[in-house]
């Protein structure tokens, strides 16, 4: 009972925040030297005890009319690189009527967006001057994770333009796509603001950010990627990992293939291609992740059925509900090659091949009836 | 010959002596209702079929009409599939009705495609029998054939044995009957395929234009819905005869648009066009295509093309494929042409080749109306769109997995769309706000974007357009964004499977050079359309539609100086790059043309 009133307490905190915002008092990070706790709205995973120290970088970002603003970079006790940061000040302008912008942003180290930090003196406004709420300053979060957002590719006055309405038929609702995508994607009324933001977030400054830690790379911070929750580090780190690191860092790496985004399975399956003839028995903890991994990498795994044991062969036998039709197939035409089919597979096969729940079960059928 | 080909009688010597069998092919039934002829996956499936897309709504019988040249007792399977089996009633179901009375077997309901027990009928040989399909869902039931038997044997299911049963049965010669020659023949009637035959048609040509559609326009066309993007290029005049103006995909306006397309090329008196009529294949001798047969979609009816020069224009490469050209699917590896973009990486160009290409998109739409209106429930749609609630679908519904071809799987990604579409539309209707929207238009055709690319002479790369590179035969021109797409879940497993996204690299004007426009290995092949001569980055930008209709008419007018001095198309680089460029230059100008003078 206490624990269902502390959760509608907590529930009640966070509706409340998203509406009027943070009771807490939000952290003016222009001044701050040092972090000791995440930036308010942050991609990254931040560890408690966490302590980062800034220092300066020759990196700078030109503003019109204001001119430079510095990118700092934030280092952890060991000196490690773990962010970057610039503080912002930059005018907006809708309609002639112009106003300055004030935000802290942060990247990660390959230059992709990592948060940002509200200004407890300046917050940011909309186009009728009322402040954001905690919820717009989400959305812009929201909008600035996004690095292929259609404010990309789109000037600022394509994106106000409203499309001509259709005439005939009624299909009335087909409106533009492109308003509709934009208006789901900015805050309300800030269109301007978001639009400055995201081209700062990822302008130019991502490369000279990305070259900047390419300088001082090292095999530790591959290592720290690759154990990251973050999927462009481990990305990164396994573009970068030698065999030998691949080795190393194999139990991380099998996990990952679990875990990680499809982009990262299949990178890894495609990386580990060799080590499928030579490290059968290694290759396992791969084979046991087939119920659980998508299907384009499933299909990625399944090209390495001939060198699977027999082991591996039998209980994908035993699990052909999870594969597609085309998965079915390949994996029986590797059966159709094998010398002899153990009767364990066979009789694995029977039971798909006679359920009525399968929509495949006919491929099985078909299968047995040839193969009888 | 219809009848000849839609009802067809044999004596089984051999295994049943005396039996009487009848097939009935459902694309050839006198009246198809409200139900709709599919040839989408002809290949696939062997067959044209019809496909009940009611949205919904049950739509009318179907009904035609056969002779039986023996009264008895007959078995009749129909051909059909149930296209979402599993723990729901199947979506797609119907019944088969003879004379009067409604056969009891609800067809529509067996996994796969193959034949399904309808029962058994007693059939008197002095009236005509009366067969009608009876849809109960509205949503995609379908009839292949139905096939009458006094012998109960079911007839094969698998598509090599079915193929050969069909054909002893229909006793079709290999060859069509009817021969047709022509100086050029245009497979696809695309806006690629009909930039070619007004092209080569204007310069004197005799063109064959065959298409498996009633309208022309391809993914143009009122039936698709997407509006033409790109750029005009050299061929601003031809392409305004076909092009459609930028509405919304999905706009009905496209009906606009395809009046103008369909009268502008059949106003060419030497285009022969050839509109329901699907190529099933293509033969080369010493590298050269010789013929290509063509089907009747309706009718079964065959005829036997040749020419001189040939466009594969199908966006599928069918013409190539069977010829024997050259070609490539799939993406291909970072390294075999250096395509990198750092900013996506992996994304953008693998570290090694894969299966992958762009999806293919389904349009839909909904209106709003007056008064309260029902959908059904839809409870087989619902693993596929899950929660996703939307009422119109837009060219980011679009669907692709590695373990599809986008060739050989076409019917599955099409089902898969439509269950996307009807379960965020039932989530949709959920809502209070939409309790007056009516589903108003859902495409029953897959809009592809990318299949099989052919190899000519020059692959045409992403660094061909990210450079701008310049060609001395570089007759296609485009400065749109070089635009590829992949499937959201790549990134986020939370994302529906049928959202993409595109990636945008904005880069200068690029061109394509006339020798990505014919087969390196089959001498007379032209090709235009997605299927050009491409990597798979190198076709983000080109493959849209007025891009594609330059490629067209470039092929158009290639053919026509092939024409004129009696060479391959290859030669036209080697030997005619002068007079081709001056006669493409030549051509922007309004003339009238020698056939309408």
């Amino acid at each position: 009972m206490r624990r269902l009133a502390l959760g509608i307490l907590l529930l009640l905190t966070h509706l409340c925040e998203a509406q009027f915002g943070s009771a807490v008092a939000f952290p003016n990070s222009s001044k701050k030297t040092v972090l000791d706790k995440s930036p308010e709205f942050f991609v990254l995973n931040w560890k408690q005890g966490t302590i980062l120290n800034r220092s300066e970088t020759p990196m700078e970002i030109i503003v019109d009319s204001v001119g430079a603003q510095k990118v700092n970079i934030f280092r952890d006790n060991s000196d490690a690189p773990v962010l970057y940061s610039s503080n912002i000040i930059t005018p907006v302008c809708a309609d002639g009527d112009c106003r300055l912008m004030h935000i802290t942003l942060y990247w990660t180290l390959l230059g992709d967006y990592a948060g940002f930090d509200r200004s407890s003196e300046e917050p940011l406004t909309k186009h009728d001057h009322d402040e954001f709420l905690f919820s717009d300053y989400w959305k812009l979060h929201e909008l600035l994770k996004d690095h292929n957002s259609i404010l990309k590719r789109r000037a600022i006055d394509e994106l106000v333009t409203k499309p001509k309405p259709s005439t005939i038929e009624g299909v009335d609702a087909l409106s533009g796509a492109t308003i509709k995508e934009v208006k789901e994607s900015v805050v309300s009324g800030a269109l301007y603001s978001c639009y400055v933001a995201w081209h700062l977030v990822h302008g130019d400054i991502k490369d000279q950010i990305k070259a900047f830690t390419v300088a001082q790379q090292t095999e530790q911070m591959w290592i720290r990627m690759l154990n990251s929750e973050h999927t462009n580090y481990q990305m990164y780190a396994l573009e970068n990992l030698t065999k030998n690191q691949y080795d190393t860092n194999f139990s991380r790496i099998s996990t990952l293939f679990k875990s990680g985004i499809p982009l990262v399975r299949s990178y890894i399956i495609k990386n580990l291609a060799d080590s499928f003839s030579k490290e059968p028995n290694k290759m396992q903890p791969f084979w046991d992740a087939l119920p659980y991994i998508d299907i384009n990498t499933r299909s990625l795994l399944l090209q390495h059925i001939d060198t699977a044991s027999e082991a591996t062969v039998t209980s994908i036998s035993g699990q052909l509900s999870v594969l597609t039709k085309n998965q079915i197939r390949d994996f029986l035409s590797h059966l159709e090659n094998e010398t002899k089919i153990s009767s364990e597979i066979l009789k694995n096969l029977r039971a798909f091949a006679d359920s009525s729940k399968e929509k495949n079960s006919y491929l099985v059928v078909q299968f047995l009836e040839d193969n009888s | 010959m219809k009848k000849l080909l839609i009802v067809t009688l044999l004596l089984f010597s051999s295994i049943s002596l005396f039996a009487q069998d009848v097939l009935v092919e459902a694309e050839s039934f006198d009246n198809p209702g409200g139900w709709l002829v599919d040839p989408q996956f002809v290949e696939q499936m062997g067959s044209p079929y019809l496909n009940a897309h009611g949205m919904g709504k049950p739509v009318k019988n179907a009904s035609t009409k056969v002779n039986f040249n023996k009264s008895g007792s007959y078995h009749i399977w129909v051909r059909t599939m149930n296209w979402v089996p599993g723990e729901w009633e199947a979506p797609g179901k119907f019944q088969l009705k003879v004379n009067e009375a409604v056969l009891d077997t609800v067809l529509g309901t067996r996994s796969g495609w193959g034949w399904q027990y309808a029962g058994e009928t007693k059939i008197n040989k002095k009236n005509e029998t009366h067969i009608e399909l009876v849809d109960l869902t509205g949503f995609n039931g379908r009839c292949d054939a139905v096939y009458f038997s006094t012998n109960k044997t079911t007839p094969p299911s698998s598509p090599k044995k079915l193929a050969a049963w069909r054909q002893e049965l229909a006793a079709e010669p290999n060859a069509p009957e009817e021969l047709k020659t022509y100086d050029l023949v245009v497979v696809g009637g695309g806006l690629a395929g009909c930039a070619a035959a007004i092209a080569g048609a204007e310069q004197g040509l005799k063109v064959a234009l065959i298409h498996d559609r009633p309208v022309l326009g391809g993914n143009a066309s009122e039936e698709i819905r997407v509006h033409t993007e790109g750029i005009y290029g050299n061929f601003e005049r031809i392409l305004k005869k076909i092009d459609t103006k930028h509405y919304p995909n999905g706009s009905a306006e496209s009906k606009l648009d395809q009046q103008k397309r369909d009268e502008n090329v059949k106003s060419y008196d030497n285009i022969d066009l050839f509109l329901n009529w699907r190529a099933y294949d293509a033969i080369s001798e010493e590298n050269s295509v010789k013929y290509v047969d063509a089907r009747q979609t309706f009718t079964g009816e065959r005829k036997r093309f040749t020419a001189t020069y040939f466009v594969d224009s199908t966006g599928d490469g069918w013409i190539g494929f069977w010829a024997g050209a050259e070609f490539s699917y799939g993406r291909e590896s970072v390294d075999t042409y250096g395509e990198y973009w750092e900013e996506h990486g992996e994304l953008w160009s693998p570290k090694e080749a894969d299966n992958a290409v762009m999806g293919s998109s389904v349009l839909w739409g909904s209106k709003d109306t007056d008064s309260p209106q029902s959908f059904p429930e839809v409870p087989w749609a619902m693993p596929v769109s899950k929660d996703y609630a939307e009422v119109n679908g837009e060219w980011q519904w679009e669907f692709s997995r590695n373990d599809l071809s986008q060739i050989d799987d076409a019917e599955e990604i099409r089902d898969h769309m439509l269950r996307a579409i009807y379960g965020s539309f039932s989530n949709a209707k959920k809502d209070e706000v939409n309790k007056n929207r009516k589903l108003e238009w859902v495409s029953y055709l897959v809009g592809k974007r990318e299949s099989r690319r052919l190899v000519g002479d020059h692959i045409f790369t992403f660094n061909d357009a990210k450079e701008g590179r310049k060609f001395p035969d570089g007759v296609v021109i485009e400065k749109r964004a070089v635009d590829v797409h992949y499937q959201t879940v790549l990134e986020d497993e939370k994302n529906p499977d049928f959202i993409s996204e595109a990636l945008f690299y904005r880069g200068p004007q690029y061109y394509i050079p006339y020798r990505s426009l014919y087969s390196k290995n089959i001498s007379n092949l032209f090709m235009a359309g997605r299927n050009f001569s491409c990597s798979h980055a190198g076709l983000g930008g080109p493959r849209v539609m007025l891009t594609t209709g330059q490629m067209g008419a470039a092929v158009g007018y290639a053919a026509s100086l092939c024409k004129k001095y009696e060479v391959m198309p290859r030669e036209i680089y080697t030997g005619y790059l002068q007079e081709y460029l001056d006669l493409i230059e030549e051509q922007k100008y309004e003339k009238i043309p020698t056939s309408k003078k």
